[in-house]
């Protein structure tokens, strides 16, 4: 995959999930500038340029779609962890997850998410979302980086 | 009203005063006379003798007096036991000589007794007939017999009272005396006692003179 | 002097007893003794008047019988020896006065009282002098009448006297008896003061394990101050047991509590994983089957697409049963928090919100008011959204719907109902209502996962109320509930025009 300019970055760790969220990525044309993280450990590692991405070049995607549930480092530590960097601090994070849970809204918004999405079940209106939450954040809302 | 008083005196005559009173009691008139003796007794002695009992009840005369007196004498004087042994249910009273009590001898010791006896009065005429008599009144008309009548009762227990003068000077027992418009009495206890007679210190303390230590034959 | 005795001790009301009984038999005796010493005292007097009448009389016959006032007069002088004689009179058998003695030489003779037939002497006590007649005779016959007047100085010097010695008699003995009441004191008040100290610091330091200090001798105090303690040994014994059994159960009570709190996590946990693991595969199987749909539908016949559509309404159904049942559990676990709620603000924004639901349905709305009762909002708007869904639900084949909310009084309770004129159930099935998952109709008929009653009940319960329904097929159906007893009293109006 080509280093060039990542605009979204997206942690998930299951496949079947994960094909469905580009799938409807794909439908509302966003793929371009995918990275895809298949735990937390990798997204960590893909965004702080360390461990197997150690060459690549410090570059801010524009978004950060981000599952909770994730093995190795839980989606919550992976926000803590990008708010706590001051290089990282102003990305904006949108958590993507099935939990509709108190505790992970409340626990997400602690930690300065921007947005909170719960993948509804319904495929139709999966996809709707992702469109509106592509076009939302990438094209309607102003990043604090601009290219 | 008008009230006549009679006033005892020695002498021979008594006082008179008449006195006149108001209704309220108030003396108004006030006389004082005398009355020779003789005639008041004669008066008073026809008056007892016409009124009888209802002079009884008026004031006492002098003789009713005595005579009360006589038989008193009697209450309170001790005969010896064998004393006139011959008569011993009675008690006489005698008068010797003039009787000057006339009935009021006889009406005070009318139904008396003294120690059980029963009293009677006496007239008796000669000494001797004194000899039964317990008590003896002597009247003043033996006043000069006087020596022989005591000498002839010389050892009898026989009570001698008179009136006379002298008479316990002269060896009587008891003398009748008028002192203060009352009857009082002087005793010569000595003539008494030696014969035998015992005589009450109540009557005593009523004389007006005790003599205890009278001897006869000297006349004091 | 008897509400004073009730404020003292025992030892002060006893020696009051002693003084007082002590003080009474004392009067008593000294008073029968006095009625009796003056009595005699009386007799005597009389007897020595009488006497010096007689020697009067035997020393002043002779005076009135020889008539000699004087001699009387000075023998009655010898009287002036005896203070106490006010006067005596020698009377002659007529009755008339003949002498007398007079005590200060003030004259006052006076008649002779008669003296009663055939007795020989009077005497009476009057005017506070004591008057002795006596008939005097002489040798058997009567000579005079001797009058004798004593005043009462020696009754009164006597009375005077006694009134001294009992005084200083009663108060030497009230000394010596207030003395001996302190033996009296050891010997019973002290117990009692003692037993009553011990038991007044066992009730105030709630100390069992004191015990009351015996007595030596065995009367009725020594029984109480054993069956004392042996109340206390009980007591003791009680109070340990009751500590025990109340340390077990605090125990087992942490032990439950622990458990409950272990299985709520549990459940929490459970709920958790349920709520994201579970949704996941159905979220695949949906989407799958619609990018089959999309991407291959051109290569699929009509029945492999109805397939597909089933796969995909059966994934929807499942995940609105996970919803509904997580909801359902949230609520379970849920506190109640009871505030003064007006309902009738939380009605219009129930209805507020299912505004997108009524879209294009013809219903009658009739509301009715509404009381302010001690509920928890959001538990109780739960409540209305369900059943208020149910009667929307219900009322689509119906032309006009009609749907009524308001309260009713039942037998002096406030009940709230929601009634619609819609499809109605059968009553036999009543029961099997508020069941979870159990629904009276067919799926094709009336969507709906059959967990909206068993939540409502289940709220309903929490506050302690009552839920139930009423319907007829076709007819439509009524659901009636309380939230406990109405506590506001504005109510009351509103019970009223509701029950028009």
């Amino acid at each position: 995959m080509a280093h060039s300019e990542v605009e979204i970055v997206l942690v998930e760790d299951n496949s079947a999930d994960l094909e469905l969220t580009l799938y409807a990525l794909r439908q509302s044309h966003l793929v371009n500038n995918i990275h895809i993280a298949r735990d937390g450990a990798e997204a960590l590692d893909f965004l702080f340029c360390q461990g197997q991405y150690a060459e690549r070049a410090f570059l801010l995607p524009r978004l950060i779609l981000l599952d909770l549930k994730l093995p190795k480092v839980d989606g919550l530590e992976v926000l803590q962890a990008i708010r706590n960097d001051e290089r990282t601090k102003l990305i904006p994070v949108v958590v993507l997850t099935s939990s509709k849970e108190q505790k992970d809204i409340v626990g997400s918004y602690q930690l300065h998410v921007n947005s909170y999405i719960q993948k509804p079940v319904d495929f139709d209106q999966f996809r709707q979302t992702i469109q509106q939450l592509g076009l939302y954040w990438l094209v309607v809302n102003q990043t604090p980086f601009s290219s | 009203m008008v009230g006549v008083w009679l006033e005892l005196r020695r002498g021979d005559s008594y006082g008179m005063r008449i006195l006149k009173y108001t209704p309220q009691g108030h003396v108004v008139k006030h006389h004082r006379g005398r009355i020779p003796k003789l005639a008041v007794t004669a008066v008073a002695a026809a008056l007892l003798g016409f009124s009888g009992l209802y002079l009884e009840a008026s004031a006492p005369t002098e003789y009713q007096v005595k005579a009360a007196y006589l038989y008193n004498f009697g209450r309170f004087v001790q005969w010896p036991a064998d004393a006139t042994a011959k008569e011993k249910a009675y008690f006489p009273i005698c008068v010797l000589g003039q009787d000057p009590f006339g009935r009021a001898l006889d009406a005070t010791v009318g139904g008396q007794s003294i120690d059980g006896k029963q009293v009677v009065a006496r007239r008796i005429l000669t000494p001797a007939d004194a000899l039964g008599c317990r008590v003896l009144f002597i009247s003043s008309s033996e006043d000069g017999e006087l020596k022989n009548v005591l000498s002839a009762l010389d050892d009898t227990s026989v009570l001698t009272v008179s009136d006379m003068p002298q008479f316990t000077a002269r060896g009587g027992m008891i003398r009748l005396i008028t002192q203060h418009n009352r009857i009082r009495f002087e005793v010569n206890l000595a003539a008494a006692e030696r014969v035998g007679l015992m005589l009450s210190s109540q009557l005593l303390k009523l004389a007006v003179n005790v003599d205890r230590n009278f001897q006869p034959g000297t006349g004091r | 002097m008897r509400f004073r005795i009730q404020n003292h001790s025992i030892a002060a009301e006893l020696t009051w007893m002693n003084l007082l009984v002590s003080a009474s038999a004392l009067l008593l005796a000294c008073a029968a003794f006095a009625a009796y010493d003056l009595i005699m005292l009386r007799e005597s007097m009389v007897r020595v008047l009488s006497i010096q009448a007689q020697i009067i009389g035997a020393n002043s016959v002779s005076a009135m019988l020889f008539n000699d006032p004087h001699s009387a007069e000075s023998s009655l002088a010898a009287l002036k020896a005896g203070p106490n004689i006010i006067k005596a009179e020698i009377y002659t058998p007529d009755g008339l006065p003949f002498a007398g003695y007079f005590r200060g030489h003030r004259r006052k003779t006076g008649p002779l009282p008669k003296i009663p037939a055939g007795q020989t002497e009077a005497h009476w006590f009057k005017n506070k002098e004591l008057i002795v007649v006596r008939r005097i005779n002489f040798q058997g016959k009567p000579a005079e009448t001797v009058l004798m007047e004593s005043d009462l100085r020696q009754i009164n010097n006597r009375l005077k006297r006694y009134a001294a010695v009992v005084f200083f008699i009663v108060v030497a003995c009230l000394a010596a008896v207030f003395l001996m009441s302190s033996f009296m004191r050891r010997s019973i008040a002290e117990p009692l003061l003692r037993l009553a100290d011990t038991a007044s610091i066992v009730s105030r330091d709630k100390d069992y394990s004191v015990r009351a200090s015996q007595v030596d001798r065995y009367n009725e105090l020594a029984i109480l101050v054993k069956s004392f303690n042996e109340m206390l040994d009980q007591i003791q014994e009680r109070d340990a047991a009751l500590k025990s059994a109340h340390a077990e159960l605090e125990l087992r009570v942490q032990e439950r509590t622990r458990q409950l709190a272990g299985a709520n996590k549990e459940l929490e946990a459970f709920s958790y994983s349920v709520s994201h693991d579970l949704r996941a595969p159905l979220r695949q199987i949906d989407g799958f089957s619609n990018i089959l749909v999309n991407d291959y539908g051109r290569h699929l016949d009509a029945e492999a697409l109805r397939y597909l559509n089933l796969i995909r309404n059966g994934a929807r159904k499942m995940g609105q049963l996970v919803d509904d049942l997580l909801n359902m559990g949230r609520i379970g676990r849920q506190e109640l928090t009871r505030r003064p709620t007006d309902l009738n603000p939380l009605l219009q924004s129930v209805l507020q919100d299912m505004q997108p639901e009524l879209e294009g349905r013809q219903i009658e709305w009739r509301i009715g008011a509404l009381p302010t009762l001690e509920c928890d909002p959001g538990l109780v708007r739960v409540v209305f959204v369900n059943l208020l869904s149910n009667a929307v639900k219900y009322t689509r084949r119906k032309e006009s719907a009609l749907i009524e909310v308001g309260q009713a009084a039942h037998g002096g309770e406030v009940v709230l109902f929601v009634r619609d004129n819609g499809a109605g159930f059968d009553q036999k099935y009543a029961h099997k209502l508020f069941g979870v998952f159990q629904r009276l109709h067919r799926a094709d008929d009336f969507e709906g996962t059959g967990v909206g009653l068993a939540t409502v009940q289940r709220i309903i319960h929490k506050h302690g109320g009552r839920i139930w329904a009423e319907a007829r097929v076709n007819e439509g159906a009524a659901f009636f509930f309380t939230l406990e007893t109405v506590r506001h009293g504005a109510q009351s109006r509103a019970l009223d025009e509701a029950a028009v």
